[in-house]
């Protein structure tokens, strides 16, 4: 079975060599586009899903009663769960592991490895503000007994202790823990296990339509020339070039 | 030390928790209560400090006052600490149980406030988690009804622990028929269609309602014309891998339970390639992957066979190269490769030649117990393959002496699987035996084999006859020197059955061959000889065979419960085993005895003092007339050996011997024997007749 449709799969590939491809003109391709019914609750929903994974809580409310669609999840956890990825974004670690605790104590219980990222975020804060022997006290109390439990985690330890030991913190090996892209790191791992606890999808629908469609038009092109979209934020239908 | 910190001290914490005395009020209560939630949430240590300082009971009877006033806030505080408490630390699940939290927070789920219920459902959950707490006993009334109205509920929270309650209860048919007939099937199966978590928790009490109870499993099979179990299909298809996996497992219950579901080829196939995708992924879902896997294939040579043809074992053995592994992960890795070895010889080659041998060694010093054991499985099904014996992969020190040294090892559950391996290598040792004496493999064995525990007995046993086998005389004498002739003929009486007929085999392994090593038989006034006449006499006993019965029905009965979580077959199979040692022993000794009389005029003799003892005991016949008259073949062949064997015409006192024989009858019954229906036995009866007529004949001419 499978055989026979890598060899098929190959033959495909050969053709357009010798016979020129199929080609859908951009009237008909418009009507066989128009051909296709989408649902607009399909549609609100996708959007609603959008609005509630990425946390656009005061949109998703107002679309909400615009369009009548439901959200899957109670959206005052929408503002608890922005709460704890702001207070990440801006290094109030401890006050954010305190918002998730109150949101859900089994999330930090039952993720060890977040619980770290988090306790580890603590500790690249206090390196920041450079209260060195805060920092130690902490790694040593907090994090130690985390890194005996497993490997790699002393190995992360490790590496973030080893700020202390630079002058120039920002231009040290491992100078990219004090970035912001690691508190963004931190921030987004924390708002991914919050959606998991309650039963929703850590990404949202719409990324994965749009790779589906640039996927779709690409084993397309291989057998067609046809009025193609390039450009997603605009969707304009480009002329197929022959 | 910053100020913070010092205001929050553990000791001082504690003191404030409470009601009463030294403990604090209203808000300052609230914010200590939390204080101590957020520092052991997440945090082993801090977990274990606060269980020392006395921190649970405190919290309980919090909760309790803030029940009879009603304070939500304090609630919420006083549930999610004490289910943090139960999560991930043993100390701490038996603190909760002994300050009776179970009730209280039962109690707290019919509260009107969502929040409230959230925590206490949220806080029951992880203390159902554990292994040490109690089972819910559905078998009770009103606890069903309990389960029951928790199912139905709206919030997610609360059916999620009333499924996680039942995949920690059920486990006896009673109590599966019980939730089954309660309709708690068909509402699971409902709930299978609600948010993820929910789902997950559905998956996994579903899997526990149906395991190992084909009528129960059949039922689920009938849910709605069959769509419940095609819903389970669809979700090992499912986008998450936690629920593909916990989908897989309750098929393969089903499966196992059943044997007329989820039976075509085309579905199993589907579910081994879909587990050994799963393997892939990081965390549970790929952790318990080869679990399910070696669970799905276990002992059907087809699905081995299936496994190896989308690249099982080398994508198992991948992960040795990929960096160190995780207990639990490796774990499953070994036994799933163990069980793909069991059997197939392809699957031994190829693992030898991914060259990842080297890495199961190393696992058998691994931490943890179990992956020890698993090393051990793996390798003693790699040792099932004679060439890879041949080729030496297995003797070398690097694999003996690891091997050796978990003999020592402080669990026996390591050192039973050790001796299973040892057993598989041993038979090849070939010119290495000696590794294994010098690494003081031997001494270690006959300490093992005198044992309490007769699983640690019996396998070493085992593991000595291997050694034995077509070793060469100076081996044989050094094992031999070790064991000891009286302990020996001790372990030939043993009190088991099977580690009798071990017993045994050693000593024909021991006598084989050369004519030397006969006289280790004949040593310490026979020692070995009187040994195998004691078994042979009560052998052919009349009460033995009941004795047997009874021995089993005991043993069964505790089979029964220790087996209850395994499939039935292991059961049948262990019954079987049983039966045949009972069968074989008399047959094994009395091989033993026609080899001996083989021997020499003075081994001949020793032989037939035992089948004819010169004293009479009384009018009892020799214990060879009974098993002469056996209805197994083979008894009846070995017995006529022995017979041949002893009349053969070399020496001056064969014709002593004919006559003592048949002065004891037993020349009388191998008459009857003539047309025996085995052909082996009638042919053997003849040879013996025509020696012993060879005597009478010339004892008529004199």
């Amino acid at each position: 079975m499978s055989l026979s449709w890598i060899f098929l799969g190959q033959l495909d590939s050969i053709e357009p060599m010798s016979t020129s491809k199929k080609v859908i003109t951009r009237e008909e391709w418009e009507r066989k586009l128009k051909d296709v019914k989408i649902r607009k609750e399909d549609m609100n929903k996708l959007v609603m899903n959008f609005l509630v994974t990425e946390g656009y809580v005061e949109a998703a409310e107002k679309f909400r009663i615009e369009s009548g669609t439901e959200p899957d999840i109670d959206l005052a956890t929408i503002t608890d769960r922005m709460a704890v990825k702001k207070a990440v974004q801006s290094g109030n670690v401890k006050d954010a592991i305190e918002k998730v605790n109150d949101l859900n104590p089994m999330i930090l219980d039952t993720n060890p490895q977040l619980y770290f990222h988090l306790q580890q975020q603590r500790l690249i804060e206090l390196i920041r503000i450079g209260k060195v022997e805060e920092a130690l006290e902490f790694a040593q109390e907090e994090l130690a007994p985390r890194g005996e439990e497993n490997q790699s985690f002393l190995e992360e330890l490790e590496r973030t202790v080893a700020l202390l030991a630079f002058e120039d913190v920002k231009n040290c090996p491992y100078g990219e823990l004090l970035d912001v892209s690691q508190r963004l790191k931190t921030a987004s791992e924390v708002n991914a296990a919050i959606l998991t606890s309650q039963s929703h999808e850590k990404d949202p629908k719409l990324p994965s339509l749009l790779k589906m469609l640039i996927w779709a038009q690409n084993q397309l092109e291989e057998k067609a020339a046809y009025p193609r979209i390039n450009n997603l934020s605009t969707a304009v239908l480009e002329d197929p070039t022959i | 030390m910053p100020a913070s910190a010092t205001a929050n001290r553990p000791e001082e914490l504690v003191e404030r928790l409470g009601v009463g005395g030294a403990a604090a009020e209203g808000e300052a209560l609230l914010k200590a209560l939390r204080e101590v939630k957020n520092q052991i949430i997440g945090n082993k240590t801090k977990k274990l400090l606060y269980l020392h300082l006395g921190a649970v009971p405190r919290i309980v009877s919090v909760l309790a006052s803030a029940e009879g006033g009603g304070d939500a806030a304090l609630i919420v505080q006083a549930a999610a600490a004490i289910g943090s408490f139960a999560c991930g630390v043993e100390d701490g699940v038996r603190a909760v149980l002994d300050a009776d939290a179970v009730p209280q927070l039962t109690r707290i789920l019919s509260y009107p406030d969502e929040k409230v219920v959230d925590a206490g459902a949220r806080s029951l959950r992880m203390i159902f988690q554990s292994k040490l707490t109690p089972k819910y006993d559905v078998l009770q009334e009103k606890n069903m009804k309990f389960l029951l109205s928790l199912l139905y509920r709206e919030n997610e929270n609360v059916t999620e622990l009333a499924a996680s309650i039942i995949a920690h209860s059920c486990e006896r048919h009673e109590e599966q028929k019980a939730l089954c007939d309660a309709g708690v099937l068909q509402r699971l199966v409902k709930l299978l269609g609600g948010p993820l978590n929910q789902r997950d928790a559905c998956l996994e009490s579903i899997e526990a309602i149906v395991r190992n109870n084909s009528e129960v499993a059949q039922k689920f099979a009938c849910i709605d014309n069959g769509k419940a179990l095609s819903s389970l299909i669809e979700l090992i298809q499912d986008r998450y891998p936690r629920t593909r996996l916990l989908a897989c497992i309750c098929l393969i219950a089903i499966r196992h339970a059943s044997p007329c579901y989820v039976q075509e080829m085309q579905i199993k196939t589907k579910l081994i390639l879909i587990l050994i995708e799963l393997l892939e992924e990081p965390g549970k879902a790929g952790d318990e992957a080869p679990f399910a896997l070696t669970n799905l294939i276990m002992d059907e040579e087809e699905l081995h066979k299936q496994a190896i043809s989308i690249n099982a074992v080398e994508k198992l053995c991948n992960f040795f190269y990929k960096g160190p592994i995780e207990a639990r992960r490796l774990q499953g890795i070994l036994l799933a490769l163990a069980e793909l070895c069991s059997k197939l010889e392809k699957c031994r080659s190829q693992l030898i030649s991914l060259q990842v041998l080297n890495f199961i060694v190393d696992a058998l010093k691994h931490d943890c117990t179990d992956v020890r054991t698993a090393a051990c499985s793996c390798i003693r099904n790699i040792s099932r393959s004679l060439k890879n014996l041949s080729a030496g992969h297995l003797s070398s020190e690097t694999v003996v002496v690891p091997l050796v040294q978990l003999l020592h090892d402080e669990s026996s559950s390591v050192q039973v699987a050790a001796l299973g391996a040892i057993c598989n290598v041993a038979v090849n040792f070939a010119t290495r035996k000696s590794v294994f004496i010098q690494c003081g493999g031997v001494s270690q064995l006959v300490q093992l084999a005198k044992s309490m525990d007769s699983t640690l007995r019996l396998k070493s046993v085992w593991a000595l006859r291997n050694l034995m086998f077509l070793a060469d005389r100076k081996d044989k004498e050094c094992v031999l020197m070790e064991l000891t002739v009286s302990n020996l003929a001790s372990l030939i009486c043993d009190s088991e059955h099977p580690i009798q007929e071990q017993a045994l085999t050693l000593v024909s392994n021991l006598i084989d061959g050369c004519g030397d090593t006969f006289e280790h038989a004949f040593a310490e006034d026979s020692a070995i000889i009187n040994a195998l006449t004691r078994i042979l006499h009560s052998a052919s006993s009349p009460g033995v065979c009941m004795q047997a019965c009874n021995q089993e029905a005991e043993s069964t009965n505790t089979l029964v419960q220790v087996l209850h979580l395994f499939a039935m077959h292991s059961l049948r199979d262990l019954i079987r085993t049983f039966y045949r040692c009972i069968e074989m022993l008399p047959i094994k000794g009395m091989f033993l005895l026609a080899n001996i009389a083989a021997g020499n005029e003075f081994h001949k003799e020793v032989v037939l003092n035992c089948l004819v003892p010169p004293q009479p005991n009384g009018n009892n016949p020799s214990f060879i007339i009974k098993f002469l008259q056996s209805k197994e073949n083979l008894l009846r062949v070995a017995s006529v050996w022995c017979i041949v064997n002893l009349t053969y015409r070399d020496g001056l006192c064969s014709s002593t011997r004919v006559a003592r024989l048949r002065d004891a009858g037993i020349i009388s019954q191998i008459k009857t024997m003539v047309n025996d229906p085995c052909l082996d036995c009638k042919l053997r009866v003849r040879m013996a007749l025509e020696q012993c007529m060879d005597f009478e004949n010339s004892e008529h001419v004199h």
